[in-house]
């Protein structure tokens, strides 16, 4: 362990976290769209769905996984649509999935917090791309700006849905499910909003897969998927005096920063305060939900971090979402949460898991959720 | 208010990256004399563009500034993050091994991520077609690079978050960072922004025709719109009690902030939106209106933000409002890093006592309504003691900081 490491975290005090509600889960995958669909996938190893999405460009030649159909037009209606870009309607069919999923609407006191990386990688470097093309480089389409900023999925989600809470957008790639998760606790805290819709998206793209293709980050067999997943998040307390029953607990949400030849401890580390923050034991954990499947060299720095922080070997049950959704970058700490959830739904659990789901990514930052569900969750 | 038991958090360290200049010193020193620093485009081809002026870090050397990363390694943003953190640390009279041997993490802002990386790998792609992307220069095209050079530079082992919030970005992560502090999660936090300049968003601002030719004159009733700008910000953030410990020099204590959303519209701000984010930041700083002495305003240069703006702050504020600046007229808009270049030079005004200006201003533009003092010309002295910083995005992200003389 680096030094810097073991000072920062020597003095962490182990304070306990406010636990957070799961109440409701909307996710477009490979797998099809639902909660259900992903937990079936990822319990009976159904791989997902493998068309490439078309455009203009011809993707990489390797493997891909890409949502079969997103159902627009009946889930966020004709209207205003056709500007938008796939990462927009991803994240707005994945919020109407999780809304749906609710007994009442939403107040307006809700809010919105949003994984990403670049936004739609695809929508800003077309319109760059036609600043070269055009006769004139302003020859743009103004429909079409908004796509290429970074908060504009969550921008359309506030407006669809009138939710006037915090409206945040996290850059946080692969860490973007946990730091979500953490940003939402602490705006939940401060009373920035009553309840969040938590969530993360990646679209497939050509331009994106090319990215993947060239950079060597991952495993000439891997899959460059796209999704999203959504949960409605709320303080367990708030969700217990309204009545609202639960799907599961987030408990800590930890994440730090490792040099690159310490990344497993680093990973271990936050690990460990994770399960400190959270009242749990590595004995507890009965499930672990993986990040690096088929990420070239981070995979085993993974299981290795995970071999430190539980003390040996990994509990019974491995969940490696990737298998079924592809490399999904900021869409892969929520959908790793989620397929946890789907697992548990799938094979009739109701009470007494505990997941750890952890994210890392090359750079250095390193994350790690714990999920139970507890008895009882109300 | 602050909960319970909130430990009382100031800024003690100050670093820009801008056309105004590298270092809070040469920046502010810019600023208060009303000098406007932007100029022609040289950073990207604009042949074909009719107008062509941007706030530009010219013949930016980021080796000049960083010890420990390799900027080529990384993209532009991170660079001028990085370097902005590194000066407000140095600022901050705070050695290397203090900080990273605390808990102490990095949260910053940006609109456009390492837009100047992807328009690198667009180049490749029109030259010679997607098969052609260096693959190493793929790997600095992720936003959250920003943060994580900050934490790469200063071998920091807390949180690396990078909040893509567009245009108020910036304070958001101050207002993050402020609860960070304020709660014992972090004992320092670098909070601030970066963005770089980019042909797609000169293009697009452009063809929505907010983009004025040469000058951004908010305020005024010939403004013609926004300039694009570029460059880094960082505030360093701290409890006040370890401050005073060890002596630092402290600019101002971050008193409370606000966010909220609009939900109507993606590009047309709502006065009645902003207004109520503007009283929920009061509430959280345990403020009344008659406490604010100054307003960094968003102060883009468009008619419609100074509308909005004004009307936002007359429903609050009703016939007294604040002196109301925007430093955007001397340094253009920077996007993501805009309203922590707004907190820094807030952070100034309080410590050495004088109010920013809005540069180019011949007529306060009399459909703004009667009261407008938005500082005309160069630097007022005066002794602000709570002065107000906004932030407004697009897609209706709303962020106001308050900060507050130490004392």
């Amino acid at each position: 362990m680096s030094t810097a490491i073991a000072e920062a975290t020597a003095d962490r005090p182990a304070v306990a976290v406010l636990p957070l509600a799961i109440t409701a889960v909307g996710v477009a995958t490979p797998a099809g769209l639902g909660l259900e669909a992903l937990g079936r996938a990822v319990g009976d190893g159904i791989p997902g769905h493998a068309e490439e999405v078309l455009g203009d460009e011809t993707p990489p030649p390797r493997p891909v996984r890409t949502v079969p159909d997103l159902r627009t037009a009946e889930l966020i209606g004709r209207k205003g649509v056709r500007h938008l870009d796939r990462t927009t309607q991803l994240g707005l069919v994945a919020c109407r999935l999780a809304l749906d999923a609710q007994a009442e609407p939403m107040g307006e006191r809700t809010g919105v917090v949003l994984g990403t990386s670049t936004g739609s990688i695809r929508s800003s470097s077309e319109y760059s791309m036609e600043t070269l093309r055009q006769e004139r480089p302003y020859l743009v389409n103004p429909s079409l700006f908004p796509n290429t900023v970074m908060n504009c999925a969550a921008g359309q989600i506030a407006i669809r849905h009138g939710l006037r809470g915090v409206n945040a957008t996290l850059a946080g790639g692969h860490l973007a499910g946990v730091q979500a998760l953490r940003y939402a606790r602490n705006a939940l805290r401060q009373g920035h909003a009553d309840r969040l819709l938590v969530g993360g998206v990646e679209e497939f793209s050509a331009q994106g897969a090319w990215g993947w293709h060239r950079s060597g980050a991952l495993d000439a067999e891997a899959p460059v998927g796209e999704g999203a997943a959504v949960l409605v998040v709320e303080p367990q307390a708030a969700a217990l005096a309204a009545g609202r029953p639960a799907l599961a607990r987030v408990l800590a949400c930890e994440t730090g920063f490792a040099p690159r030849d310490g990344l497993a401890e680093g990973l271990a580390s936050v690990v460990g305060t994770a399960l400190r923050r959270s009242g749990k034991i590595p004995g507890e954990v009965t499930t672990v939900s993986l990040g690096c499947t088929g990420r070239t060299g981070l995979d085993r720095v993974e299981e290795r971090a995970l071999g430190l922080a539980l003390g040996g070997a990994l509990p019974g049950q491995t969940v490696r979402v990737k298998e079924t959704v592809g490399e999904c970058f900021s869409a892969d700490g929520v959908l790793q949460i989620a397929a946890v959830l789907g697992l548990w739904q799938h094979e009739g659990r109701t009470r007494g898991g505990t997941a750890v789901v952890t994210s890392l990514s090359g750079d250095g930052l390193v994350g790690c959720a714990v999920i139970d569900m507890a008895d009882p969750l109300g | 208010m602050p909960e319970p038991g909130a430990r009382r958090v100031v800024i003690t360290g100050l670093g820009a990256v801008s056309s105004a200049g590298i270092g809070v010193a040469d920046f502010t020193a810019s600023i208060r004399a009303g000098r406007r620093t932007t100029s022609p485009i040289a950073g990207f081809d604009t042949t074909g563009f009719p107008h062509t002026h941007a706030g530009e870090v010219h013949d930016f050397d980021p080796g000049a500034w960083l010890r420990r990363i390799e900027p080529a390694r990384w993209g532009r943003s991170a660079q001028f993050a990085a370097s902005a953190a590194r000066l407000a640390v140095a600022d901050a009279d705070l050695t290397a091994s203090a900080l990273a041997g605390a808990r102490s993490g990095s949260v910053m802002g940006t609109t456009s991520g390492e837009s100047a990386v992807i328009e690198e790998l667009v180049s490749q792609w029109a030259a010679d077609g997607l098969k052609s992307l260096d693959g190493d220069r793929v790997g600095a095209v992720p936003a959250g690079r920003i943060a994580a050079a900050v934490n790469s530079e200063l071998g920091l082992s807390g949180e690396a978050l990078t909040l893509a919030t567009a245009c108020s970005a910036s304070n958001y992560a101050l207002g993050y960072a402020y609860d960070m502090v304020a709660s014992g999660e972090a004992d320092y936090m670098l909070a601030g922004g970066a963005d770089s300049l980019n042909r797609w968003a000169h293009a697009g601002f452009y063809r929505l025709g907010a983009l004025a030719e040469e000058i951004c004159r908010p305020f005024d009733a010939d403004r013609s719109g926004i300039l694009t700008a570029e460059g880094g910000v960082a505030l360093l953030v701290e409890p006040y009690d370890r401050a005073v410990a060890r002596g630092a020099r402290i600019y101002a204590e971050v008193l409370g902030y606000s966010v909220n959303c609009d939900a109507k519209h993606m590009v047309h701000p709502d006065p009645a939106s902003i207004a109520e984010c503007i009283r929920s930041a009061h509430r959280s700083a345990g403020v009344t209106p008659e406490d604010i002495d100054y307003i960094c305003a968003h102060g883009t240069g468009t008619r419609t933000n100074d509308a909005t703006e004004v009307a936002a702050a007359r429903e609050v504020f009703g016939d007294r409002i604040p002196p109301i600046s925007s430093i955007k007229s001397m340094i253009g808009h920077t996007m993501g890093a805009a309203s922590g270049f707004g907190a820094l030079i807030c952070c100034m005004a309080l410590y050495e006592g004088f109010l920013p200006p809005t540069a180019g201003v011949e007529r306060v533009d009399p459909a703004l309504g009667p009261g407008v003092d938005p500082v005309a010309g160069a630097a007022r002295p005066a002794g602000p003691r709570v002065v107000q910083n906004h932030g407004f995005a697009f897609g209706g992200n709303n962020a106001i900081t308050i900060l507050g003389r130490a004392s």
